[in-house]
């Protein structure tokens, strides 16, 4: 509950707006109208700015990127994605924490602190004081959140993305023999249909979100187990957040399976 | 004649208000209109007070553009089978580029989601650095952060609806993160998505939610913020008197308290003196 004083405050603040205050309309009005015309006028601006560099051909960026991208095709998964700029924070913070135990708080347990943060405010800093020099910690804590956020929106913007590479120099990288063509045919598929953009393999692709998968016919599961986890995570582990490739062909989800079979630790069974 | 005239422009007067009176007798918005537009707001109200309108204009951007082109856009991800095109993204390509004036509606929802966004922090950054989260104001910070999170859902669920692969692979990847969240992240990966893939029925789902669910929410969340501020007034900036608080009225002008914590000022009779004594 409020305190005493605090009432008292507040009466105060509305005596004093009664006697020294000014009425909303013109004045506040006004200052308020001019800033409407100058936002609707911005986004007018942005909007032919957008269409006019831009080309009618799909793909075709101009100043403020493509007016739209290809079609979406769920089979071509060789596509990196790209949130809105403003969730381009999260999407960073996912290529700081590593796959499996702390991309949780990356995902999940980041947003969830800032959120809870945000809305514990007001019940936090319970002082009246609202001069800002006399508010220390107040404008630190704010101050190092827009820098986190701003920094973290940057890397997220200019980040790289792990290039497509050919199933042949997969192989080589992780020190494994090129000469069996399923195991090839298996390693194309896995560069170009976007198993890098999650997953490490030997020096090439992301450290994230998905685990390093250069060794994984170590755990020796089996090329079945391979081609249901790809075609259908869920069923296998409900809750992962590995995504379903419904749309690969079983003579697909076979290569890749063998492939993932013969990746093991010093040079795939060589 | 005089007389007759003025009798006159009263009929006319009384004939001109009369809707006026009978909205107000039988609702009594017109008084709430005219409390709303003469209401004191305090004298040092400035620049950085017009975030919040522009926010909300930015809104009403939205929404207006918004309206057009559900007029015009298809939520189908089924293809065309004559173009093999998914028959949202043609639609999308035809309000581009056919539509009369179609790219300035298309391009003013697309531009004005971001300019709303930060819009939307500025405003929370001005709220957070002129104090006005506090005492009695507490409730509207709540409903502010709620209208934040509300509309960056609007911004994930607007993402996906043109089809493209930029929309299509950005949403696979939000989607699972949400899945992969604790307790209810499953549930919420298969409420989004409608199923196992993501497809038609996660199209219009996102469709539903953004343009119904959501901006209802929106609409009525903004709708309590704007009278929560009518209600409590502005807060002056921080850098005003009032910042500090009201202490000194109370008892006539005089320093409140003087001592060890808060020494009485210089010049106030014997503060000095004490001072040199000890």
């Amino acid at each position: 509950m409020a305190s005493k004083e605090q009432r008292e405050q507040f009466k105060l603040y509305k005596e004093d707006v009664e006697r020294r205050g000014k009425q909303f309309y013109p004045y506040a009005m006004f200052h308020d109208t001019i800033m409407s015309f100058v936002v609707v006028s911005v986004i007018a601006a942005l909007a032919a700015v957008w269409y006019f560099t831009a080309e009618e051909t799909a793909g075709e960026a101009g100043v403020l990127g493509p007016r739209y991208a290809e079609p979406a095709d769920p089979a071509t998964t060789s596509f990196v994605p790209r949130p809105d700029w403003y969730f381009y924070f999260l999407f960073y913070l996912l290529r700081i924490f590593k796959w499996p135990e702390s991309v949780i708080l990356g995902t999940v347990g980041i947003p969830t602190i800032l959120m809870m943060l945000l809305f514990a405010l007001p019940f936090l800093d319970r002082r009246r004081e609202r001069r800002i020099v006399r508010r220390p910690v107040a404008v630190v804590v704010a101050l190092m959140v827009i820098a986190s956020m701003g920094i973290l929106t940057y890397k997220g913007a200019t980040a790289e993305e792990p290039s497509a590479t050919s199933g042949e120099a997969l192989l080589v990288g992780n020190d494994m023999p090129t000469d069996d063509e399923q195991v090839v045919a298996g390693a194309d598929l896995f560069a170009k249909v976007g198993c890098l953009n999650c997953h490490a393999y030997g020096s090439q692709g992301a450290d994230g979100p998905g685990p390093d998968v250069s060794e994984v016919g170590d755990q020796g599961k089996g090329e079945e187990y391979w081609v249901q986890w790809i075609r259908n995570p869920q069923s296998l582990k409900p809750g992962t957040s590995m995504p379903a490739f419904p749309n690969l062909t079983d003579e697909q989800l076979q290569n890749l399976a063998v492939f993932l079979e013969a990746s093991k630790s010093g040079g795939g069974g060589g | 004649m005089p007389k007759t005239k003025s009798k006159r422009q009263q009929q006319i007067e009384a004939v001109a208000l009369y809707p006026v009176d009978w909205l107000e007798e039988r609702s009594g918005l017109i008084g709430g209109l005219r409390y709303f537009l003469f209401r004191k707001v305090p004298a040092e109200t400035n620049w950085f007070h017009t975030l919040g309108s522009a926010t909300l204009t930015a809104f009403i951007v939205q929404a207006v553009t918004g309206v057009i082109l559900a007029m015009y856009y298809k939520p189908s991800a089924e293809l065309n089978p004559e173009t093999g095109k998914p028959i949202a993204y043609e639609s999308i390509e035809t309000i581009t580029n056919d539509l009369t004036l179609g790219w300035l509606v298309r391009g003013m929802h697309r531009w004005g989601a971001s300019v709303f966004i930060i819009l939307l922090f500025l405003h929370m950054g001005r709220v957070f650095l002129f104090g006005a989260y506090k005492y009695p104001r507490e409730l509207n910070w709540l409903v502010g952060a709620v209208l934040l999170l509300m509309a960056m859902g609007e911004g994930l669920t607007g993402y996906l609806l043109p089809w493209d692969q930029t929309s299509y692979w950005a949403t696979v990847v939000a989607i699972n993160i949400n899945a992969n969240a604790p307790i209810a992240g499953p549930f919420l990966g298969d409420f989004l998505r409608g199923g196992q893939e993501i497809g038609s029925e996660t199209l219009t789902r996102f469709y539903s939610l953004h343009m119904l669910v959501i901006p209802g929410g929106l609409a009525g969340l903004i709708a309590l913020h704007l009278y929560l501020v009518v209600r409590l007034g502005i807060t002056p900036p921080p850098w005003t008197k009032a910042a500090g608080g009201y202490e000194a009225q109370p008892n006539g002008g005089r320093p409140a308290r003087t001592g060890l914590v808060n020494p009485s000022p210089r010049g106030n009779g014997n503060g000095g003196r004490e001072r040199r004594e000890s």
